[in-house]
This record gives structure tokens, sequence and C-alpha cells, in this order.
């Protein structure tokens, strides 16, 4: 425990905490705006150690373990946050703040953890912040899509906790470091596959692109920098050079794109993208060298940057328009043209065009992976690189913004808050500075060395990127009338998961039900007939009995006021006689 | 006439960018952008006859305008595969899951 560390999540938690406490005067907004600050404070002040050791259960807890690894993702963490907050600032419901705060505090829980422990808790944490930044759309469709989310995020926590378990039944550790391909073990793999549960792989990936679309305008550019970067993060720490990864992140690349050319609502393009981007990052893990690890964390640092620019668009888009459906799109480039340029510099950036800080970061990773001779992950990543800019580069923009219509001036559109525009046109900025200066995002690479021998801005690297791109472009220019995006739901891996999911109901149910159906039957020949039994007694005792006592006591009552009647007429000799009578009786009484 | 009334109600709520933006959408200026884009299509291919690839990684592409034609085919390709082949297959009605 020294004290030159300061672990971000602290800061998020406790504004969390005392948020719902504030009164409801929006001057708690500045209040939210301190954590990222803090955060970027603690990641460029804080330096390679073992920080936090808590004794636990008999356990070391590490909660401060830092490396140049974690140090650039929470460098970058920190930086979104703040864009995250900045773009979130309009929002007066405190219930997403505070989603948004615990979740990101998660993200960094994680990044920082140095055993399994720790990083299962911060790893939940995140779970159940991004499923309420989900929920708080408020709307039926997001309400149920959150909670399909939750359950497979569950599934995924799970897997991991049960392989962690396992692997210190086995080693005797929760330490959480390099595990090696070849002595890999079933816990490993338990593990591995709770990691890729969060990291999308196909065809564990279908809950990105079913919640991400649904979440709230702001919730969404949260949720699409930390879950998958955070799998990416606990990737490249525990499972570096695994061959399987290699394939993996290939086919996702791929896979994403294929996907994202035909979807209509923008931001499912961009979950879709998430998977592919997200494969480079696992490919480059995959093949495990110096370089390719390096362009899995530059990628992942530049990915988050413009991946949240992009979230930040098409959310200005939809909360503007009212719509993120491309066919209901279009003329409004004129209406919302910053909104434009801001999406622009970061659909360029993800297309790895020159001068944006994807071109510095893709080409790194797969020239790392032809490098090292995996043709297959390599040209797998250029034909990615196609597909991205035909679909994200160009077809969401241009459908969007464009789509061969006149402007726009019929369309109501909601005015976009200041405030949105700052989160954008920060990150816009350090997306094109990262791509002019490689060196800012270099020298923060987990392999320093390594990272300053690979130079981007050569002359063929431009012209290939150049010639890729723009021919690609081409392509769209000749296929435009078959990529117009139509409104339909396209089949995927979800398909099985919700059937998985109803397999799972019936098991539950139909056992039940039979049961059931026993227990009613038993009750109809026995309980029933007891049942009617006891009435028909009790009816008996009622009429009998009851009745009986009641109706006597009236008669008596009755006849003892139709005797009263009778004495009381009002004659003056009945009265004396009676009284005579009273008095002689009790005259008797007494002398006898 | 309507039409045009509504244009210059809402242009004067356009700003520089706006304007200018809404400018380009005409058909003098779509042309002129049109010919600038195979211009520079055109520069680009013929620039890979002067700056090569020193270090092909796998053997097509030490030839020039491999890239050209990598960009092109596969994205037409995949275009077409993506669009008129997979998607009428598992192409279902928006709400077919009943949670919209």
């Amino acid at each position: 425990m020294t004290s030159d560390f300061f672990h971000p999540s602290i800061a998020f938690i406790l504004v969390a905490a005392i948020l719902p406490f504030l009164p409801g005067n929006r001057r708690w907004k500045w209040l939210v705006i301190i954590p990222p600050l803090c955060a970027i404070y603690a990641a460029f002040s804080n330096s390679p150690g073992d920080y936090l050791t808590l004794s636990w259960l008999g356990q070391t807890l590490k909660l401060g373990h830092v490396d140049r690894l974690s140090l650039i993702f929470a460098q970058v963490f920190a930086i979104m946050s703040l864009a995250g907050i900045l773009y979130s600032l309009h929002v007066d419901d405190k219930g997403q703040h505070m989603s948004a705060l615990l979740y990101v505090a998660g993200g960094f829980g994680c990044v920082f953890a140095g055993d399994y422990l720790t990083l299962f808790v911060f790893w939940e944490l995140m779970s159940i912040g991004s499923t309420f930044l989900v929920m708080l759309n408020r709307t039926r469709e997001s309400v149920l899509a959150s909670f399909r989310y939750f359950l497979y995020h569950t599934v995924g926590g799970l897997l991991l906790l049960g392989g962690l378990l396992l692997r210190y039944k086995a080693t005797g550790t929760f330490d959480f470091g390099p595990i090696a391909n070849a002595a890999a073990q079933n816990y490993d793999w338990l593990i591995l596959a709770g990691f890729c549960v969060n990291a999308a792989v196909v065809p564990l990936h279908a809950w990105l692109p079913d919640a991400y679309p649904r979440g709230t305008v702001t919730g969404s550019v949260f949720m699409c920098a930390y879950t998958t970067k955070t799998a990416v993060y606990v990737l490249a720490r525990g499972f570096q050079g695994w061959e399987i990864l290699a394939i993996a992140g290939t086919i996702m690349a791929v896979y994403g794109v294929l996907y994202a050319s035909m979807e209509n609502n923008a931001r499912r393009i961009l979950s879709y993208h998430i998977v592919s981007q997200v494969g480079y990052m696992v490919a480059g893990i995959g093949v495990g060298t110096a370089m390719t690890v390096n362009g899995a964390s530059a990628h992942a640092y530049a990915h988050i940057l413009y991946k949240g620019l992009l979230f930040m668009g098409a959310g200005a888009v939809l909360y503007s328009a009212g719509t993120q459906k491309l066919d209901e799109l279009g003329g409004l480039a004129a209406r919302l043209p910053w909104v434009m340029v801001c999406y622009m510099v970061a659909a360029l950036s993800i297309s790895g065009v020159p001068i944006f800080n994807g071109f510095v970061s893709k080409t790194m990773t797969i020239s790392g992976a032809f490098e090292a001779h995996q043709i297959f992950v390599g040209v797998g990543l250029e034909l990615a690189a196609v597909g991205t800019f035909i679909s994200v580069g160009i077809k969401l923009p241009y459908f969007a913004f464009w789509g061969g219509k006149p402007t726009d001036f019929k369309r109501e559109l909601k005015p976009i808050p200041t405030n949105m525009y700052f989160g954008m046109g920060l990150l816009a900025i350090l997306c094109i500075a990262q791509g002019l200066f490689p060196q800012i995002l270099y020298h923060y690479l987990p392999f320093e060395e390594e990272a300053f021998a690979y130079q981007p801005w050569t002359a063929w690297n431009v012209l290939q990127a150049c010639m890729l791109l723009g021919f690609s472009g081409l392509a769209f220019y000749l296929m435009r009338n078959v990529i117009t995006p139509h409104k339909a739901l396209n089949l995927d891996f979800d398909y099985f998961y919700r059937l998985i999911g109803k397999l799972l109901y019936w098991l539950i149910s139909l056992p039940a039900a039979f049961i059931d159906n026993i227990w009613t039957n038993v009750w109809n020949t026995v309980g029933l007939r007891g049942l009617m039994g006891s009435a028909f007694s009790t009816v008996f005792f009622d009429r009998k009995v009851i009745d009986g006592v009641v109706d006597g006591s009236a008669y008596s009552v009755k006849g003892i006021g139709f005797l009263g009647s009778l004495l009381q007429n009002g004659k003056l000799q009945y009265y004396l006689g009676l009284m005579i009578i009273l008095a002689l009786g009790i005259f008797a009484f007494f002398w006898y | 006439m309507s039409h045009d009334t509504e244009k210059q109600v809402g242009e004067a709520k356009l700003g520089a960018l706006g304007s200018f933006l809404d400018r380009q959408l005409s058909p003098e200026r779509i042309r002129i952008w049109r010919i600038v884009f195979f211009l520079v299509l055109l520069v680009i291919a013929l620039l890979n006859l002067l700056i090569t690839n020193h270090h092909p990684h796998f053997g097509w592409d030490k030839y020039p305008f491999f890239w050209v034609a990598f960009g092109l085919i596969l994205g037409v390709v995949m275009i077409f595969l993506v669009k008129k082949i997979i998607q009428p297959l598992i192409k279902r009605p928006e709400d077919y899951y009943h949670d919209l």
C-alpha cells in the first residue's frame, strides 16, 4: 500500500453513491464531471507496481496491479469517460448517470485487477451497470432487451466464476497472469469462454447487436467503449498467442462486416462493427507477437475513441430526428452539418483512412500478422477493412445524411444540446491528432521498443490504404442500388439463444405442469370430496344446533314479551292485585 | 411555390456549412463531385506504378493494382453476396420475436 496510487473506481463509485441524496436542482451535474478528471489524472500519474492489496477470507486481493498494459487501457477509459459524461450532461435522469458511473467504475476495476476474484467482482459490476443503461431507455423493447442482456452476461459471468474456482482448486491461487496455450487446462478454457462472451466472439456475440441499439442515446456511447474492450484487455493479459483467438478474431472481423452491410438500423450497424473491430484486436492477441499485441492495444485505444464518436453521431441523429432507421432518414447533411462532420471523422478513422487514427492502429495489427506469416489473418483483416469502409464509412452516412434526397426541410428536428457537441468535438480532435502524430499513441503501448520500430506513415502504406479504400468506394458507387437498406430483421445467433432459453423454460415448466396435473386429479377425488363432506356437516350443524338455539331463545323472548304485554294493560286494579300477589309470595318465601 | 418558401424558411436556419452542403446537392455540383471522385481514383491507381510494395507478403501482392482489384472486386462481390444471397435467406419481419 503506497500513497502514489489512486484507484479511479473509487471516485466513480463515490459520486454514484451520493448522487441520489442530492437535491434535484441540476447543480449535481457538475459533480459527475469530477470522476473522469480524477481518472485522467490517475492514468497519467500512476506508475507500475502492485498497490491496494487486501487480505480477505485468507486471500490476498490485489486491487491495484499496474503495468504498461493496464495503464494504456486505463488512459483511454479515462478519456472516454470524460467524453461520454460531457455528451450525456443534458440528461436529467440521475439513474442513468449512476448506472454509467458504476459501469465505468467496473471497467477500471477490471483493468487494475491483479487476481481473478477482484476481476470477477468488477466484471459483474459492469454487467449490472450496463443492464440499467439499456433498461433506462424505458420502452418495452429496451426493457426486454435488458433482461436478455443481463441473463446472457450472467451466464458468461458464471463460466468465468466456474473457471476461476476450479483453477483455484487445482493451483491454489487466484493470481491473474498469462496462461500458456500448450499447458491449458479445462478451467482455463472455461475462463476463456467467459471472457469471449464479453469480447463478443462469434458465435457468442449476438447479445451485442441485440442490446446496444436499444440502449439510451447516451448509455450506448458508454457501453460501446467498455464491455468489449475490458474483455480485450483481459484476453491480452491472459491469453496472448492462443492460435484459436487469431482464427476467431479473423472470423469476427469478417462476420461483423457482412451483417453490417445488410442492416437498416444505424446503431445496429455500428454494433456489428464492434464485433468486427474487436475481431482485429482478438486476432492481434491470438497471433501474439509484440507487434500484434501492440497493434491490438493501439487499436483498442483508437477504437474506443472513434467508436464512441460513431455512437455519439448516430445517437445525435436518433435524438434529433427520432429514428435510427436508415430507410426513414436522408437529406439531413445540411440540417445537421456538424453532426455529419464529426460522424465522418469517426467513419474515416474506423475505415483506416490516412490522417485518422484507424490508419495508425489497424495497419500495425495487419502488418504484424503478415510479418508473423499469418496470411489468412492478414488477408481476412484487409477484407474486413473493405467491408468496414463500405458499410460504416459510406453506407451509413450516405443513407442517414444524403440518401440521394434533397435537403429535408420538412422534418421536425429536436435541437441538439451543446454538451453533445463538446463530447463529439473532443473525440474528433483526438482521432485526428493520433492519426497525424502516432507517437502520442505509440508512446504508451505495452511493448515500447517495438512500437517505435513500426512506421505507419510510409508512402506505400498511405498509397495501399488509398487504393484499398478508394476502390471499395467505387464498389459502393457501382452497387449503390443493391445495398440500399430496407426494413427487416436479419436472423443471427440469438435465434439459437432464444431456442436454448425456450428449451430450458420447457424443461422446467413441463415437469411442473405434469405435477400440477396429477395434483389436480388428487384434489378432485380426495380433497374436493373432503371439502364437500365438511361443508355438509357444517350445514347440518348450522341448521340443527345453531338455528335451534337461536330460534328457541327467540321464541322464549317472544313468550315473555307477550306475557309482559298482557300484564302491562294500564288498569290500576290489575297492578294492585299483582302487587298483593307478589308481596304475599315474598312474605311466604321469607316466613317459611 | 410552396416548396420554395419552405426552403427559404429552412435556409434561414441553415448555418454557413449547412447552406454550403445544401448547394452541393444541385445536379451540376453532383456531376463535378463525381468527376473529382473518378480523377482521384485514377491518380491513386497511376501512383501505384511509381510507388510499389517492396515487401510483398504473399504471391499476388507484388503486382501493381493488386489492392485496386482487391478493394473493387471483393467490395462488389461482398455487397452482391450479402444483399442478394444471404439476406433473402435470413430476412424476417421486423417484429419476428414479438418484442417491439
